[in-house]
């Protein structure tokens, strides 16, 4: 699949439902009542425009077909490893104030070293991480008077 | 000789023990940064910025421009020693530095990159001192009308000369306004795209979207050449300086270079990138020896370092006394002032004096230092390099993160972040610019009031935007830019047909 086309058709479609939620906003009640719509209709409809002629553009330049050379084995392994590293990010949202700073930040760190060094140097993994968390924790919250969450019963 | 005093203030403010601490340690890091293959200015910026949150306005500005510099002047050392541009400036330093390095000149390399960056840095600092003033107080005439066709000047002059073409250039623009569009609206209370999100009704900030694309989107860039594996690099030196015969062929192009960087970073768009291709190829043509450029010609890597350190300089203009940053980094720098509550802009040399002028004053500061750390412990701060990036781009992620944290305390902007860091993943990929959707972003809101304060002004009509001179020429000149890579594409077109018809 072409890409650039497909960011084409993309924008269109963002275009096109960000146009349609612009009108739908309420009118304001103080002023002119179109006054905070016109702006958003104007990019709304640039939007589907530019869209538009990067698909035409992009299909009339190079078809729909992918013109990406890279191996499509290594192409996968990179989408997996950006798919990864986003999960170890939700992850690491949804333990943030749980778990607290430090613990939280080692396990996502964990996740993302094992991706990018490998499971067979866990011992550095390792290392990094716990140096990393708790030398950022002691920066931000005693030098720049950052707060973030502590560990709960411990509270460190 | 009043611009002298206010100098004269700015050093008192820049030479502040403090403050030349943080200059000096945002100069080393920046330039640590600044080394790793990919991450160039504006991820040093992004990524370092919490480190200034609880400092003063003055010291987080000379800390940040510390960063700045200092990555201008590491982005260079990977291309001399790696051949892989730490960013976009730096790619020209490649073309004689990698090949003066592999004839075993890689100390004369070094020493001459870090020699040319500072006089390029010091000689834009130089002209800064005198066109900041009256550019500001110029500024000061323009009403709602005027902002808002300056700054769609700036953004389509962005859009249009960024990489890739016109098209994708302004999808970004466009995309990057609609963010800024997120939130309550200021004037009418109004709630825009909300989705009924509570976190979403105070707006996106600015700093979560530049933090994503420049630390996370480029991370996920770097997989790919993670995989590559590292380069062998030379890590033992002998002296780091040059001989008396690499000054005398460079000391021309230097001081030609300068100037032209200056001018080419103030343009709106066009950074250091542009800025050192093009002084390369000038002295290219110019050159007696210019068989020798691409084979490690020293004045093939003299030229563009002073170029692109004097562009850095210059694109501070725009950013400093208009309000409107005309790069990724100077928007990160702006983003940052706006959030410590300071609107850059005319106004700043009036209200905070000190401030503009403390910056001002460390530039030539920052240089200095800079160019004592990266001569002499240039072979020490090397070693980095030789540090696997494997572990490094994690780091960067967990600062990313920690930074995001920093700004907000709230944890819905870590869901943003990987929504925005895939977003600009997926625009480099089908090669849309960054840089159009992050200056836009900064500047959207502003540019929205403008436009409705302008209306406002003239009961609806839209003829306030033409209204006056400044409005007609800053149109004109939108135009020009919008019109500009057409023109571009057809001179090359009829320059390439008379090349095969020759």
């Amino acid at each position: 699949m072409n890409l650039s086309a497909l960011a084409g058709i993309f924008a269109f479609v963002i275009g096109a439902i960000y146009t349609i939620q612009a009108f739908m906003l309420p009118n304001a009640s103080i002023g002119n009542p179109m006054a905070p719509k016109v702006l958003p209709i104007g990019l709304g409809i640039l939007m589907t425009f530019f869209g538009l002629i990067l698909t035409f553009q992009e299909v009339r330049k190079n078809g729909l077909k992918s013109k990406d050379k890279t191996d499509q084995k290594e192409k996968d392994d990179n989408v997996k490893k950006i798919v990864f590293t986003c999960g170890a990010a939700i992850i690491y949202a949804l333990l943030f104030n749980r778990i607290g700073y430090i613990l939280s930040t080692i396990v996502f760190l964990e996740i993302v070293l094992t991706l990018f060094n490998g499971k067979k140097k866990w011992k550095t993994n390792t290392a990094v991480s716990i140096c990393f968390s708790v030398f950022i924790y002691i920066v931000f919250s005693k030098f720049l008077g950052v707060i973030l969450p502590k560990i709960p019963f411990i509270y460190i | 000789m009043e611009i002298l005093s206010y100098l004269l203030n700015g050093f008192t403010v820049a030479l502040k023990p403090m403050n030349l601490m943080w200059v000096t340690i945002g100069g080393v890091l920046g330039t640590i940064v600044g080394m790793l293959p990919g991450l160039g200015p504006a991820t040093g910026v992004a990524v370092l910025l919490p480190l200034t949150f609880t400092m003063g306005p003055e010291a987080s500005l000379i800390t940040m421009a510390g960063i700045y510099y200092g990555a201008m002047f590491g982005g260079s050392r990977s291309s001399i020693l790696i051949n892989t541009p730490g960013d976009g400036a730096a790619i020209a330093a490649t073309f004689d530095g990698y090949p003066m390095a592999q004839n075993g000149r890689a100390e004369a390399a070094l020493a001459m990159s870090a020699i040319a960056s500072f006089i390029g840095g010091i000689l834009a600092a130089i002209v800064m001192v005198f066109v900041a003033q009256p550019v500001a107080k110029f500024a000061l005439k323009f009403g709602p009308a005027e902002y808002f066709m300056l700054m769609v000047f700036a953004l389509s002059a962005t859009a249009s000369m960024a990489k890739g073409n016109l098209t994708r250039g302004f999808i970004s623009m466009v995309l990057g306004l609609m963010i800024a569009t997120v939130g309550i609206d200021a004037q009418s209370g109004l709630e825009r795209f909300t989705f009924g999100i509570l976190e979403l009704q105070t707006g996106i900030d600015f700093l979560v979207v530049i933090i994503a694309v420049y630390a996370l989107g480029e991370v996920f860039k770097a997989f790919k050449m993670i995989k590559e594996g590292k380069k062998k690099m030379q890590t033992k030196f002998g002296k780091i300086w040059i001989t008396k015969e690499d000054w005398k062929r460079s000391k021309w192009p230097i001081l030609r270079s300068a100037p032209l960087g200056f001018f080419i970073g103030a343009l709106p768009g066009a950074g250091g990138t542009m800025a050192s291709l093009i002084a390369y190829n000038n002295e290219k043509q110019l050159s007696e020896h210019s068989d020798e450029f691409g084979k490690g010609a020293i004045e093939g890597l003299a030229a563009p370092e002073s170029a692109n350190n004097a562009a850095s300089v210059g694109a501070l203009i725009p950013m400093l006394t208009l309000g409107i940053p005309g790069s990724g980094t100077t928007a990160v720098m702006m983003g940052a002032l706006l959030m410590l509550g300071l609107q850059p802009g005319p106004m700043l040399f009036q209200q905070h004096p000190n401030l503009a002028w403390g910056l001002i004053a460390s530039m030539f500061i920052g240089n200095m230092i800079l160019a004592i750390v990266n001569i002499p412990l240039a072979g020490v701060l090397v070693r980095v390099l030789s540090i696997p990036p494997k572990i490094l781009y994690p780091i960067i992620l967990g600062l990313a993160f920690v930074g995001t944290y920093a700004i907000s305390n709230s944890i819905v902007d870590f869901y943003l972040l990987v929504i925005f860091g895939v977003m600009g993943y997926f625009m480099s990929k089908t090669k849309i610019p960054t840089a159009p959707l992050i200056l836009a972003v900064i500047v959207g809101n502003s540019m929205e009031q403008s436009f409705r304060q302008a209306l406002t002004i003239s009961n609806g009509s839209y003829g306030i935007f033409f209204k006056s001179t400044i409005s007609i020429i800053l149109f004109i000149l939108t135009i020009v830019s919008i019109m500009y890579p057409f023109v571009r594409d057809k001179i090359k077109k009829k320059k390439s047909v008379a090349g095969l018809n020759n």
